[in-house]
């Protein structure tokens, strides 16, 4: 029992980060834009995140700046696939490797690698973190926990019940008709990279200040590419996300405490685990029936207002 | 509404992009361009790409005397560097035709280090294990990185042609898995006793590819250059190579007239796959003589930057090899002497992917103002 409570209090610090970037993905792609950047905006996140908390010393601060700091860098992704028209899947590659370079190196340079930070700290819910079993589970927890429900919520009010999110939903759908009616499809695209990237950013920026509490090269470790491959899974739909989030903040929240009972499995085999549930889960995905169909109709494809046929 | 077209342009005509008070920027889709045109404008971006370069590094607090120093004078001043640079190129030079195979027919494999790292794995097991008299060794492991890497390819390619399922995330997935597998056997049942660090033992003598005779060039650069030739034929000469620019331009034409595409993209990312693994054995017997637990690092986009800059012809990628080679070699000694991360490498090449691709668009386009025009 205590096993239990255990593992499923630390699931939602899992499952944050890829909750999070999922989101973030979602909000990206439904403006028709592929993002598959997104490992990169995740370690500029990271990065940035503990470069603020060992200038400020204030963790929630330090998220902001992760979020900005992702945020400013799709800039650059924006230009490319927006204005420039680069293939999308090229300008996300680059972005990935981009940032996977320029963090290590300004992180080498300003000697903030392998240095442990404070961290953000759990707030606990005066009154309720006391309950028994759910007090843990639920009430002791840090803000960025607390908030996911409602950024989640905002994100979907945003996308199904404003005019902007309809308008973002029909440039992603169908650029030209958008075209027609009036909205400019750059002005939404850009606006949904800057968002989506700030969201991923965040996830990143929680990577490294609320758990892992301290930056090394590279260490997003994939989540980028398992939340892509999360939202492929959801359909674009944030609760069927934030369901595959859990699932895989499960997973994750599991692997160190498998080793913990006794069970012998060597370590690098429970590594592997979550890279092969998400082929597991894309498998499963696609089986179920064409994921193209619950696509945003025109992702990945450039708006070039001159080309219309 | 300034019309210019050009002589033999038959375009759609030209639309306003931006509305404003002083003018606005008009757009012309560009319908034939010249390769020598082509070649300047992307020459253009890496010219671009390289000052950009150079003002990263100059941030970093490289003077510019010193970027000249190590990227062009000592590069060239001795045959031990410009070997060096060779030496370095082989792999590379590999790994680049293996995205070019793939590319060519739009399947985007991203997992070359997964496959370099199946291909060592292959070909380590014949050192470890002495399969087959020494005289074959060499040929056997070079076999069975092959076989390897295209095992590591097997599942995206079928994946992707069976349930549809993007093989850039079932590529990149698979880098993870096969980099702890590595580590499993490189910390576990492979790891070198005399060693304290994880790599597995020395390959013996008969194991590692031979000298050709000058500096410490071995025989992974023949290797990698008859590869070279050889994709050449396979996509600009043969049958299979017109079937691919067939399906590569217009698909639905190509499978209406009966080209076997299924089998065409199949055979080609298994290609891909199988050149990724002979990259992981280039490496490992050629330049390491053992198996190390990062000798893949980079590879990949390497690998894409070279097919990339390179129009996926085989050719040009021999030149573009030696190019990436010597940012290899100048960001090693940059590490040295200026303490620079390696990781400038990867940017580097970042940043000369991002300004190739975005001179692209005014190779496409034709970009004038408009004034006055409201």
């Amino acid at each position: 029992m205590d096993f239990l409570v255990n593992w499923i209090s630390n699931v939602p610090g899992f499952a944050v980060p890829f909750a999070l970037a999922a989101l973030g993905l979602i909000l990206t792609e439904k403006s028709g834009v592929l993002s598959l950047g997104a490992e990169g905006f995740m370690l500029m996140g990271a990065m940035a995140g503990v470069g603020a908390v060992i200038l400020t010393a204030q963790p929630e601060l330090a998220l902001l700046v992760a979020a900005l700091a992702a945020a400013m860098v799709s800039m650059i992704f924006a230009v490319l696939v927006v204005i420039l028209r680069v293939n999308q899947v090229i300008a996300g590659l680059a972005m990935v490797f981009l940032c996977q370079g320029l963090t290590s190196l300004i992180a080498t340079l300003e000697g903030w690698t392998s240095r442990a930070i404070i961290g953000l700290a759990k707030l606990p819910i005066p009154g309720l973190a006391d309950l028994p079993v759910v007090g843990r589970i639920v009430f002791q927890q840090d803000i960025v926990v607390y908030l996911t429900l409602p950024i989640f919520f905002a994100v979907q009010w945003f996308l199904t019940r404003t005019e902007t999110g309809l308008k973002l939903r029909a440039v992603g759908e169908n650029p030209e008709a958008a075209d027609s009616a009036g909205i400019n499809v750059s002005l939404y695209r850009t606006g949904a990279i800057a968002a989506g990237a700030a969201l991923v950013g965040l996830a990143g920026g929680y990577l490294s200040v609320a758990v892992a509490k301290i930056w090394v090269d590279g260490m997003a470790g994939g989540r980028g590419w398992i939340a892509i491959a999360l939202v492929i899974f959801a359909r674009w739909h944030p609760w069927r996300a934030l369901f595959g989030a859990v699932l895989f903040g499960a997973i994750e929240a599991l692997i160190p405490r498998v080793a913990a009972v006794g069970i012998q499995v060597p370590q690098y085999f429970m590594l592997m685990t979550p890279y092969v549930a998400t082929l597991l889960v894309m498998i499963w995905a696609a089986m179920r029936g064409n994921v193209r169909l619950d696509e945003p109709g025109a992702l990945g494809r450039p708006h070039v207002r001159e080309e219309r046929r | 509404m300034a019309s210019r077209a050009d002589t033999g342009v038959s375009g759609p005509p030209p639309a306003p992009r931006q509305r404003g008070g002083f003018g606005r920027f008009n757009l012309e889709i560009r319908q034939h361009v010249s390769l020598l045109r082509q070649t300047v404008v992307l020459l253009a971006g890496l010219v671009i790409g390289l000052a950009a370069t150079a003002i990263v590094l100059i941030a970093a607090g490289v003077g510019l005397g010193a970027i000249y120093d190590e990227f062009v004078v000592s590069i060239f001043s001795s045959s031990m560097s410009v070997s060096a640079v060779l030496v370095q190129a082989a792999p590379l030079l590999v790994v680049g035709l293996s995205a070019v195979v793939a590319f060519r027919v739009r399947f985007w494999n991203i997992g070359i280090e997964g496959q370099m790292i199946f291909g060592s794995i292959f070909a380590t097991f014949i050192a470890i294990h002495d399969v087959g008299p020494e005289s074959v060794r060499l040929p056997l492991m070079f076999v069975a990185a092959a076989i390897g890497g295209m095992l590591w390819i097997v599942v995206p390619a079928l994946l992707k042609l069976r349930l549809g399922i993007n093989e850039i995330i079932s590529t990149l997935l698979l880098n993870y898995v096969a980099f702890n597998f590595l580590l499993y056997l490189l910390y576990g049942p492979w790891k070198d006793p005399k060693s304290a660090f994880p790599h597995s033992e020395q390959y013996e003598a008969f194991e590692r590819l031979p000298l050709v005779g000058w500096e410490n060039i071995t025989w992974a650069l023949p290797i990698a250059l008859i590869l070279a030739v050889a994709i050449w034929w396979l996509l600009n000469v043969s049958r299979f190579g017109f079937y691919a620019r067939f399906v590569d331009a217009n698909p639905k034409m190509a499978a209406a007239v009966g080209v076997p595409i299924v089998m065409l993209t199949l055979s080609s990312a298994l290609l891909s796959g199988a050149i990724s693994g002979v990259g992981g054995f280039v490496v490992s017997a050629g330049i390491e003589g053992r198996m190390t637990q990062s000798f893949f690092l980079g590879y990949t986009f390497s690998g894409i930057l070279i097919a990339f800059l390179a129009r996926s012809n085989a050719l040009i990628a021999i030149l573009v090899a030696v190019f990436v080679g010597v940012l290899f070699v100048a960001g090693q000694s940059l590490q040295v002497f200026y303490q620079i991360p390696g990781s400038m490498v990867q940017l580097i090449q970042a940043i000369i992917v991002i300004s190739v691709a975005a001179s692209e668009f005014f190779v496409r386009h034709r970009v004038h103002w408009v004034r006055g025009a409201g």
